[in-house]
């Protein structure tokens, strides 16, 4: 009895924890421009939920710089998360966005996935990312 | 008595330590925050901030906005329809989407020339004529539509709320288009993401 149990609860439980298979060109013909960046964790369990895998930013023609974070679900099961951007011009003051969105994201097992943002104002210089285990 | 110093200790400080975390009590939040009430069915206040800030991010990185002759780019806020079963103010999104473009000096917008001449400022409308000056004309239109996609599986409700955004020129061209979809699944309302 005790063995259907546990046999019935890992089939209901492997639902869940579907993993990614991915496929891509073994040598890519984009050239990354990587930021060095520096990490603080705080949430360790977070950190392996929402592994960041780099950072790479470019510009466009007028000037708007655009960011775009590797992050990867170590884990084998679907995880939530919130993330938020915050944008600084070149004294290091934070550029006032009345939208600063929380955005929510969800991120299969082992998949990786790139989260993209747009700084608010051509004269943005830096960023910086913060990570949230979802609230439910 | 040693014994039962620590579970009473514990005891007396576990209320102390759930008050922090929760109360039941009216406080204010962060708009948009983390603990923002999600519904299924309804286009949140989260939603409008999310919806805005992408079209914003996108409409910003296509370089449209600097197709003018004299930067920045004059921008009046055509019709966008609410076309879900809510009842709400499009401003929600559209003032959103005017105060970003304005904060990154990419555009401004005029309140003088609206649809069906219907200013959003009647006195700088009037002034405007006062002063015989002639009436700007803005280099672009913004547009769009709010539609509402709804299903359910059981007691389970799901929505997506879709945001579509047009930038049409003078020509009549639209030179940027932006949808942003957003879906929400669930049986009743949630606090947070």
């Amino acid at each position: 009895m005790a063995g259907a149990v546990v046999i019935a609860s890992a089939l209901l439980t492997g639902g869940c924890k579907t993993t990614v298979n991915t496929v891509e060109n073994a040598q890519p013909s984009a050239q990354k421009e990587m930021v060095a960046d520096k990490r603080v964790i705080t949430d360790a369990s977070l950190a392996r939920k929402v592994y960041i895998v780099g950072i790479n930013e470019a510009r466009n023609d007028s000037g708007v710089l655009q960011i775009q974070l590797e992050v990867v679900n170590q884990t084998r099961s679907r995880q939530r998360f919130t993330y938020h951007v915050q944008w600084f011009d070149a004294t290091g003051m934070q550029v006032s966005s009345t939208t600063g969105a929380i955005l929510p994201c969800v991120i299969e097992g082992k998949e990786t996935r790139f989260l993209s943002a747009v700084a608010p104002h051509p004269a943005c210089k830096d960023f910086r990312v913060q990570f949230m285990e979802s609230t439910r | 008595m040693k014994r039962y110093l620590f579970p009473v200790a514990l005891l007396a400080l576990a209320p102390l330590v759930w008050t922090g975390c929760s109360s039941g009590g009216a406080r204010r939040i962060d708009a948009g925050g983390r603990e923002s009430i999600t519904t299924v069915g309804q286009v949140d206040i989260q939603d409008f901030v999310a919806a805005a800030e992408a079209s914003v991010g996108k409409l910003l990185l296509s370089g449209a906005l600097d197709k003018v002759p004299k930067p920045p780019a004059i921008l009046a806020v055509s019709l966008v329809r609410n076309q879900t079963g809510q009842q709400f103010d499009t401003d929600l999104l559209t003032k959103k989407i005017r105060v970003k473009l304005n904060t990154s000096g990419k555009a401004l917008t005029t309140t003088t020339v609206g649809l069906d001449g219907v200013a959003e400022d009647p006195l700088a409308k009037q002034l405007q004529g006062e002063q015989q000056k002639t009436g700007v004309t803005p280099d672009f239109t913004l547009s769009g539509k709010i539609i509402e996609t709804r299903a359910r599986a059981g007691d389970v409700r799901q929505s997506t709320f879709s945001f579509q955004l047009s930038l049409t020129d003078r020509r009549g061209l639209a030179l940027w288009e932006g949808e942003e979809e957003i879906t929400k699944q669930g049986k009743r309302p949630s606090v947070g993401f």
